[in-house]
């Protein structure tokens, strides 16, 4: 019998390796959704998806439907999409617009910020029935960054400010890109899932380890991968030749960093790639765009990347690289969602959104050149942990070789070793244990 | 109409008088070449500016404003093949095996003058691979232009029936 007391958690996870059952085991998938995605800070959506009042969006927490709707007071609300009285699922659209959310089953009516305003035939609710006490649920805390919506399911817990505090400049590095300073997520999504666990996706996006096997098909013959911003006229060197003739990981994409800032959070450092000859009429367009709006110098400051890919734990990563914001939705302990969101720029020419978009449809796509063999590896990861062989993942490489960070108030450590997943382990057993 | 012009509610029953068997003949080799895994004959198969679109919406009506499943020119087009002969591709070890069924082939438009035909069909594709077979479903749209005894593509549009699900990963066109 297996109770997820701290004692029987903490055993699972050991210096620079994790016990396989973290993967398969569907009991401890059941505590992860109620501990972990039940109290940590999620990404809920982004205000552009909600311009007006009325406007909503259907999508998940973990395993719970939530409404992320516009009041008509302008307010954003995330409310779950339960109904009050006997219980389904009260918005079935993925999207639109309502003046008020009807329950299918009996006809209760509710306000867009879940107060419950009608109930059909009154006359025969009993006597202690108070309509105050039964609108839609609301989540119990509400966050915002410049634009991005974040809610933790649980009353007390973490504060939004400790969350958000340190990846506010991963946020900014995005955001900032934007001519009007501000990003939309209105370009549609892509949605693709695999038969594996969760952990699986949010390990990978900070894993840069792999990148020159798992994505040795994306790669020319000259080591580099395939062009993946507008204006590139190739991607990053990757793969180089040694002097006998073998091929052995680019020293560029072996010089990258990674950095861990606590709950699990954590970045890389940005892609090698020749910056300054970055050009085409799309790209400086845009340039022109954002230095109009914010001169010269901070626009070259703005345009020089800082970050690869960014991972606000447990949910939500943002990529630099190819703009997007990827939201990993758990389905059970061999089963995983995610939603990739591409990035609009604000006041960027079109041209440069549109590039954009075409390219996240051949890198992070259910059919993209780079995501489709990550699926492959977590699928097969899955596979293969169901061997008895050994009870235990190792992810121990570089440890002992962290380093303190003064610039970014971060530990830094090569971002070919394994310190951001160990960091994600430290969270995931402060969470799974935090007293309820 | 989307952006690149194809109709959103063609005419019931199509243009008539036209001989559909070059069509079908036509769009028959097109899904043969997939199946065999001919991917670069099936690439010339598209005009030098030919677009493939595989949208992510129903009724999305356009592809350079919203994120699609595919959307190639000849050059996305060409990486994509290069990689999909990748000795290393790990989604493709072992490869899909994939059949194309068409059927209910329509001239919606036709200018005999310019020899440019909009011809829409019902698809379905099995693909099986490692003890998984799934189904992809629709009805598609060629935009096809007359060169010798047969045509090249100058836009192919698949909508499929269930184009805004999450999909298991897809590494072979459709």
């Amino acid at each position: 019998m297996f109770d997820g007391t701290p004692d029987e958690l903490s055993k699972l996870i050991e210096p620079g390796r994790v016990h396989r059952r973290v993967y398969t085991d569907q009991d401890i998938f059941e505590l992860e959704m109620e501990r972990i995605y039940g109290r940590a800070w999620m990404f809920a959506g982004h205000v552009s998806q909600i311009p007006e009042p009325g406007d909503y969006v259907t999508t998940d927490i973990g395993r719970q439907p939530i409404i992320f709707i516009r009041h008509k007071d302008g307010t954003a609300q995330v409310l779950l999409n339960r109904c009050a009285h006997r219980g389904p699922k009260v918005c079935n659209e993925p999207c639109g617009n309502a003046k008020a959310l009807t329950c299918l089953y009996h006809g209760w009516t509710y306000d867009t910020d879940g107060t419950l305003l009608d109930v059909s035939m009154p006359e025969g609710s009993a006597a202690h029935f108070d309509k105050k006490d039964f609108g839609l649920a609301k989540a119990p805390r509400i966050g915002e960054y410049r634009g991005f919506v974040f809610v933790s399911l649980a009353e007390t817990g973490i504060g939004f400010d400790e969350f958000i505090g340190p990846m506010k400049a991963n946020i900014d590095d995005l955001v900032d890109r934007a001519p009007d300073g501000e990003i939309s997520l209105d370009a549609g999504i892509h949605r693709y899932y695999f038969r594996g666990n969760w952990k699986l996706q949010v390990e990978n996006v900070l894993d840069s380890y792999h990148v020159p096997f798992s994505h040795a098909s994306t790669v020319n013959k000259k080591g580099e991968q395939f062009s993946r911003r507008e204006g590139d006229k190739e991607g990053a060197k990757v793969i180089e030749e040694t002097k006998d003739k073998k091929e052995k990981t680019a020293d560029a994409w072996k010089g990258r960093r990674s950095y861990v800032v606590g709950l699990g959070h954590g970045w890389t450092s940005n892609t090698e790639l020749k910056e300054k000859e970055r050009s085409s009429a799309a790209y400086d367009a845009y340039k022109d765009a954002l230095a109009a709006k914010v001169g010269k110098e901070r626009m070259e400051e703005i345009l020089t990347p800082e970050f690869h890919n960014s991972l606000l734990y447990p949910n939500c990563s943002i990529m630099g690289l190819n703009m997007h914001v990827r939201v990993i939705r758990p389905v059970s302990a061999d089963i995983t969602e995610v939603t990739v969101y591409p990035v609009k720029l604000k006041g960027a020419p079109d041209e440069m959104n549109s590039a954009n978009i075409r390219l996240l449809n051949v890198t992070h796509s259910a059919t993209s050149f780079v995501q489709t063999d990550d699926l492959e590896s977590f699928r097969r990861t899955q596979v293969g942990l169901q061997s008895l062989q050994s009870d235990w993942i190792d992810f121990s490489r570089g440890m002992g070789e962290e380093i303190p960070d003064e610039h970014y108030n971060a530990t830094s450590e090569s971002a070919m070793h394994e310190m951001a997943i160990r960091a994600q382990y430290q969270a995931w057993l402060q969470y799974m244990c935090e007293a309820a | 109409m989307d952006s690149l012009g194809l109709p959103s509610a063609p005419a019931a029953g199509g243009i008539a008088g036209i001989d559909r068997e070059q069509f079908e003949l036509f769009l028959i080799h097109e899904g043969r070449l997939l199946d065999d895994r001919e991917f670069e004959a099936w690439m010339e198969l598209f005009t030098e500016d030919g677009l493939y679109w595989v949208p992510s919406t129903p009724g999305q009506p356009d592809p350079y404003n919203q994120a699609s499943l595919f959307f190639d020119d000849r050059q996305l087009m060409k990486t994509r093949i290069e990689r999909l002969r990748h000795p290393r591709i790990h989604i493709q070890t072992p490869p899909s095996r994939t059949n194309h069924m068409i059927s209910n082939v329509i001239v919606e438009e036709a200018d005999e003058k310019a020899s440019t035909y909009l011809i829409s069909s019902s698809m379905m594709m099995g693909e099986y691979r490692l003890d998984v077979q799934r189904f992809f479903m629709g009805r598609q749209f060629h935009r096809l232009v007359r060169e010798g005894d047969s045509f090249r593509i100058a836009l192919k549009r698949v909508n499929l029936i269930n184009c805004d699900t999450a999909f298991e990963a897809m590494a072979v066109p459709i």
